[in-house]
């Protein structure tokens, strides 16, 4: 506080201002309007939520598109953005062979019908339907039109795939870009996500109990915690994902469904990244436990767990939270590095980083193939941490003085 | 402080003897087992022939002995052969460790000298305009997949301008006629490389000098410098910026393990013939004798070099006791 600064006359304060300041803030309330103040980390966050609200309906706009993450189209692959797409023969007439079968009697008068308006020529009346299908999609729902029969709904829904438009364009097998983006997003955040919260709850344990009992149990975390701190984690981290779980037969038993590289990936990530959270809270809890309150309740016999979780740990989780959101963004890093290596999520389940898997060899047939991914996880990475770094001065006493 | 000393070369040394067991361990489940390499390339053996190879490998004993063999084989010098090359792997080891340390120098060295007056001018001048854009770089850099930035870069500077080559670690065919001419050729391979390497080294120095500067200005001792007459450049470079250094020292150090962990995708993704390269590329071609070597003596080296860094700290700053 500077001494030239002038404290203004109360009188010229209204009555709602004195109010205003003379009531008590609680200290969400203090952290909620610091954390306002930071202009980024506020839209770090509207970003996050964006990207959230993307992933949680992502069946929904599949839906609405008509277009799916993994209907595969050989022959038109690296379509550039905003391209239309038409069908292959086989996927037209693998969908009227369904039709026919699942409703003989309509297809056979709609074959009748079309070889009697002249829109089809066909030699025999069973290709009917099939010439019909090799129309164009404008054509086709236009010939429908002409024809008047109980299943023009469900042919005119069979039209529609014919043709389908793909705002950003198409992948190396011919996948829609943006659903595998938008299905990546799932995947990426998620994975992020999980393995911050798993790895802060491995790491709050080990703190935890490193700093309240300390003496050797102390000791020896800590030296693990350091070891692990100090080695170059990318190399740990290829090994112990190129490992194959199949021949470990405990966990071959355990996982063998198809999410087996989702979960690995989780497991192997939150193993090498919990050591930050386990020394911040070693170090509240050391200092935690020469408080009073602390004594207090031992005093009032408290058993050690009562004392960790009930007065300790709502004393950790402020400082716990800014390091949970730096490592979210943190392992959308890694997943993405581990997928591009071809170690992480393996195909076909799209994720950020697996998309850029095969990059390099997209540079030059379908470069934005190659760079919109990482635009995406720069993104939502750059967000976090932001939000992180809004949340410390938010929550760091030093800063609500300023 | 010798038990300061001994101590940390201990743990050291602790580290890596669990490390390499851990890891030949680990390279035992991976896909790939060296006989049934061999059966499946040769329909003719038989069951005889199989318990015979595998007892001719070592591989029917149990882990803890074959890691014996293996370590007193390595002290013996025996670093055994690459099963893809069939050379020796320290023939391969040499070359390799050197391109990485020279490729991790490099871009230590690039993202001091970028970051150090980036985070200084921004201390100087703090929530200025300036300030605002470098603090957006600096998260960018920190936030970027720095393999995604080299695919970038290619993009930009090998395919559209074509002025760097986009990977590789010298013109293949070219005979160097000097000294000169084969750095020249050398650090053009080595730009791009640097490039993405640096750029999350960058952030987070630039981070951090900004932040020990502004602590160091703080000073009462700044206030009297000036107040002395002193310079400007005397004030900010021989008063400020020497005591910001010693945060930025441990910070430095740290960040050795992070560059050689990002030296490996960087090198994979530039074919770069580095030692992160070599264990990326050995491991998924079920080389375990190279993947072994490499592994443990990138490792090794990185935690050599923590160590150097921990005990040089009380030489910059005499204040910190080792007790």
């Amino acid at each position: 506080m500077s001494a030239t600064q002038v404290i203004p006359a109360s009188s010229s304060l209204s009555q709602n201002q004195i109010q205003h300041l003379e009531k008590a803030q609680s200290l969400t309330q203090i952290v909620y309007n610091q954390f306002k103040e930071h202009k980024a980390a506020v839209f770090g966050a509207y970003t996050i939520l964006f990207f959230v609200i993307i992933a949680l309906s992502a069946p929904l706009i599949e839906a609405v598109t008509g277009l799916d993450s993994d209907s595969q189209n050989v022959f038109n692959r690296y379509k550039p953005p905003f391209s239309a797409v038409k069908a292959g023969t086989d996927v037209r007439e693998h969908a009227i062979q369904q039709f026919i079968e699942q409703n003989p009697q309509v297809a056979a008068d709609l074959q009748k019908q079309l070889l009697d308006k002249k829109i089809v020529t066909s030699a025999k009346p069973e290709d009917a339907l099939y010439d019909w299908a090799s129309l164009d999609k404008a054509q086709a729902i236009q010939a429908l039109n002409q024809i008047d029969s109980a299943a023009k709904t469900d042919l005119k829904k069979i039209a529609q795939k014919f043709e389908s438009f793909h705002i950003l364009g198409t992948d190396e097998l011919g996948r829609d870009v943006m659903m595998r983006l938008i299905y990546g997003t799932r995947i990426s955040m998620g994975v992020g996500i999980l393995v911050a919260l798993a790895s802060s709850l491995i790491g709050l344990l080990i703190g935890a109990l490193a700093g309240f009992y300390g003496g050797v149990l102390d000791t020896v975390l800590m030296r693990v915690t350091d070891a692990l701190l100090s080695l170059p984690l990318m190399p740990v981290l290829i090994v112990v994902a190129a490992i194959d779980l199949q021949k470990i037969p405990f966990i071959k038993a355990l996982i063998s469904s198809g999410n087996e590289s989702i979960l690995k990936l989780v497991f192997i990530l939150c193993l090498f990244s919990w050591m930050t959270v386990a020394r911040l809270v070693r170090g509240s809890i050391l200092s935690l436990r020469e408080r009073e309150f602390i004594l207090a309740s031992k005093t009032l016999g408290a058993t050690d767990f009562t004392v960790i979780t009930r007065h300790m740990f709502p004393n950790v989780i402020a400082p716990m939270l800014v390091s949970v959101t730096l490592g979210v963004g943190e392992s959308i890093l890694f997943e993405a590095a581990l997928s591009y290596l071809g170690l992480g999520i393996q195909p076909p389940t799209p994720s950020w980083g697996n998309m850029l898997f095969n990059a390099q060899e997209l540079i030059y047939q379908a470069p934005f193939l190659a760079i919109l991914p990482g635009v995406l996880i720069l993104l939502v990475t750059i967000s976090f941490n932001y939000l992180g770094d809004g949340l410390q001065d938010a929550i760091d006493p030093k800063a609500i003085r300023r | 402080m010798i038990t300061f000393i001994l101590r940390r070369v201990v743990q050291t040394l602790v580290v890596i003897i669990l490390l390499s067991y851990v890891c030949f361990g680990l390279m035992t489940l991976m896909p790939g087992d060296p006989v049934e390499m061999m059966i499946s390339a040769n329909p003719r053996i038989t069951a005889e022939d199989v318990v015979r190879l595998r007892t001719f490998y070592g591989l029917d004993q149990p882990i803890y002995k074959r890691y014996a063999n293996w370590v007193s084989d390595i002290a013996q010098g025996e670093l055994g052969y690459s099963r893809t090359y069939r050379i020796p792997v320290t023939e391969m080891m040499g070359p390799a460790l050197t391109s990485t340390f020279v490729l991790s120098m490099c871009s230590l060295a690039f993202s001091l000298i970028v970051a150090i007056p980036l985070g200084i001018i921004c201390a100087l001048k703090p929530n200025s305009r300036l300030d605002y854009i470098v603090n957006l770089f600096n998260f960018a850099g920190i936030s970027v997949p720095s393999f995604w930035l080299g695919i970038v870069l290619i993009i930009i500077f090998a395919v559209n301008l074509g002025w760097l080559p986009a990977g590789g670690y010298q013109t293949t065919g070219l005979q160097y006629t000097s000294w000169f001419h084969e750095m020249a050729d050398k650090s053009k391979y080595l730009i791009l490389p640097m490039l993405s390497l640096s750029i999350q080294s960058i952030g987070r120095f630039s981070r951090f000098t900004r932040s020990a500067m502004l602590e160091a200005m703080r000073n009462d001792f700044i206030r009297t410098a000036r107040a002395k007459g002193l310079s400007r450049n005397v004030v900010v470079w021989k008063h400020g910026f020497r005591n910001a250094l010693i945060p930025l020292i441990t910070i430095v150090a740290i960040s050795l393990s992070s560059i050689f962990s990002g030296a490996l995708i960087t090198e994979t993704l530039f074919a770069y013939p580095g030692v992160g390269r070599l264990i990326y590329s050995s491991i998924m071609g079920n080389d375990f004798n190279v993947a072994m070597v490499s592994f443990v003596i990138s490792v090794s080296m990185v935690l050599v070099m923590n160590l150097v860094a921990d005990l040089l700290y009380g030489v910059v700053d005499p204040r910190i006791s080792f007790n």
